[in-house]
């Protein structure tokens, strides 16, 4: 029974994880092209950004007009609500993606004031993450969601981490600031990646059981 | 000894997941296009001197599920039982405008009504099985149009009520009366008599304000499946019905105007625009249950 919701919700699952696996390969090549200066990949994750956006609005559409038309409720209903969240999220994700491209191109051609090593672990972790919690989502699997979110410590000590080698630069040699501090945004991004995973694991607990609610407390930034 | 997870994570290959095929999202927008089943030409109806349906136009599309809402007494009953003449049956009432299946005229003056009906079947608002066994109920049609041999007929009978999907709760029982049945299987039973015939079109008249929320749901799903056979036309009072399962909605409204309450049809369009962005200020008033 339901055939047209059924339906209708298995296409927006479908795309919520190809959207999701659009923003995963954002983030990571973002970070490959800060960590190799590639200028002309840079320039291509802020251009393919668009594409983001609109699968995000594509998606957001599908999900009002089965509101309007096969009327979800209970799980059906809480299924669209987070699906509206977490279509928000990866396109905000996709924003942070094209933000550290951004921050490659402002960089210019300046060398690197040191190797990167923890913003790429950063990321990489930041999309293993989300590569979980959208198979989380895709599996209804809220346990998995749970141990994802909770990670996300990882990716904040990895931060502090930067931070504080990166203040240590600054204040050894004053030259330093301006590259630094946009070594610090990058970070800050991939930071803010990781807590909006963590808002996708709540909506995938929330598909669940019904319940809303902070599993996490976003770390502060310093 | 102490594994940095960090670490662990960094070992594991990063391999991208295979996101679903895209085709699955293009179906879910795909509308298409289809030919045009049914033309209605500047159409109106008279009851006496009582104009009910005023200069409707419409195209029906074939393999489609039309929907028309509007508040009672707007004509939308009216219209569905002009599309295969059924207002004929009362006194005083004449016409005006055309109606067109395929290339032949409904009104035009050699139309065999029996033909007509055969071609564009009908089901009602309440279950009326035919005091006969549900077999007899399902073959009355083909036997009505000369079909004799039993082996056919009881071909034509599994098929329809397979159709129906009835087949697997009376194929154990096909000698009992249709009466014996539930609400929601006697309406599938009406739905097999009328596919027995083989119509091209099936006209629905609120086949589910009869029926429980299960049995209505039932229906519905069905009313998708035959929608790859047969043009599907549905009134209902039911707006999220319409929703539900139509492809096209048409909205229409009686005239407020004393001197003149015909029906008029104020917007057709696609069921995924009119429910999400009318056009009409008064389609939006209408299904957002501020009037009517």
């Amino acid at each position: 029974m339901r055939i047209a919701l059924d339906q209708g919700l298995k296409d927006l699952h479908a795309e919520v994880l190809i959207l999701g696996s659009m923003v995963e390969k954002a983030i990571q090549r973002s970070v490959e092209a800060l960590r190799s200066r590639d200028a002309s990949l840079a320039r291509r994750i802020i251009e393919e950004d668009v594409q983001i956006n609109e699968l995000r609005f594509r998606t957001e559409e599908h999900a009002l007009l089965l509101i309007a038309t096969q009327q979800p409720l209970v799980h059906d209903l809480w299924a669209v609500a987070a699906i509206l969240n977490i279509i928000t999220d990866l396109e905000r994700m996709g924003d942070h993606a094209e933000g550290i491209a951004t921050i490659s191109l402002m960089i210019g051609d300046e060398q690197l004031m040191k190797p990167l090593i923890d913003v790429p672990r950063m990321a990489d972790k930041a999309t293993d993450m989300l590569r979980r919690a959208l198979q989380a989502f895709a599996d209804h699997d809220s346990a998995v969601a749970r141990r994802v979110a909770a990670e996300d410590d990882e990716v904040d000590a990895l931060y502090n981490q930067v931070y504080r080698e990166l203040l240590t630069f600054m204040l050894q040699d004053p030259r330093t600031i301006q590259q630094a501090t946009l070594l610090l945004w990058a970070a800050h991004n991939i930071e803010r990646i990781g807590d909006r995973v963590t808002n996708i694991c709540e909506r995938v607990v929330f598909t669940e059981t019904g319940h809303m609610g902070h599993m996490f407390k976003n770390a502060p930034t310093p | 000894m102490v594994t940095n997870p960090i670490e662990k994570e960094l070992t594991k290959p990063v391999v991208a997941p295979t996101p679903p095929k895209v085709a699955t999202v293009a179906a879910a927008t795909d509308v298409g296009t289809r030919n045009v089943a049914i033309k209605v030409e500047n159409f109106s109806l008279f009851y006496g001197s009582f104009r009910a349906i005023a200069d409707v136009q419409m195209d029906i599309r074939e393999r489609e599920i039309t929907a028309i809402i509007g508040p009672s007494g707007c004509g939308k009953s009216t219209l569905l039982r002009s599309i295969n003449r059924m207002n004929d049956l009362i006194p005083g009432v004449h016409t005006e405008g055309n109606i067109v299946l395929n290339t032949q005229s409904v009104y035009g003056d050699n139309t065999d009504t029996v033909l007509l009906r055969k071609r564009i079947g009908m089901v009602f608002q309440r279950p009326n099985p035919f005091p006969m066994s549900i077999f007899d109920n399902v073959a009355y049609g083909p036997k009505l149009h000369g079909m004799r041999d039993h082996k056919k007929l009881s071909e034509i009978v599994q098929r329809s009520l397979e159709q129906a999907a009835l087949w697997d709760e009376v194929k154990d029982k096909m000698k009992q009366s249709g009466l014996s049945l539930s609400g929601g299987q006697q309406q599938r039973l009406c739905i097999a008599r009328t596919i027995a015939v083989q119509p091209e079109v099936i006209l629905m008249d609120e086949p589910a304000s009869a029926l429980d929320p299960i049995s209505t749901l039932k229906v519905e799903d069905l009313m998708r499946e035959l929608r790859a056979s047969y043009t599907i036309v549905i009134v209902t009072h039911n707006m999220q019905q319409a929703a539900r399962v139509s492809d096209m909605t048409a909205f229409m409204l009686g005239n407020t105007n004393l001197e003149d309450r015909s029906g008029r049809l104020v917007e057709y369009s696609p069921t995924s625009e009119i429910f999400t962005q009318p056009k009409d200020k008064r389609t939006e008033e209408y299904i957002t249950g501020r009037f009517g």
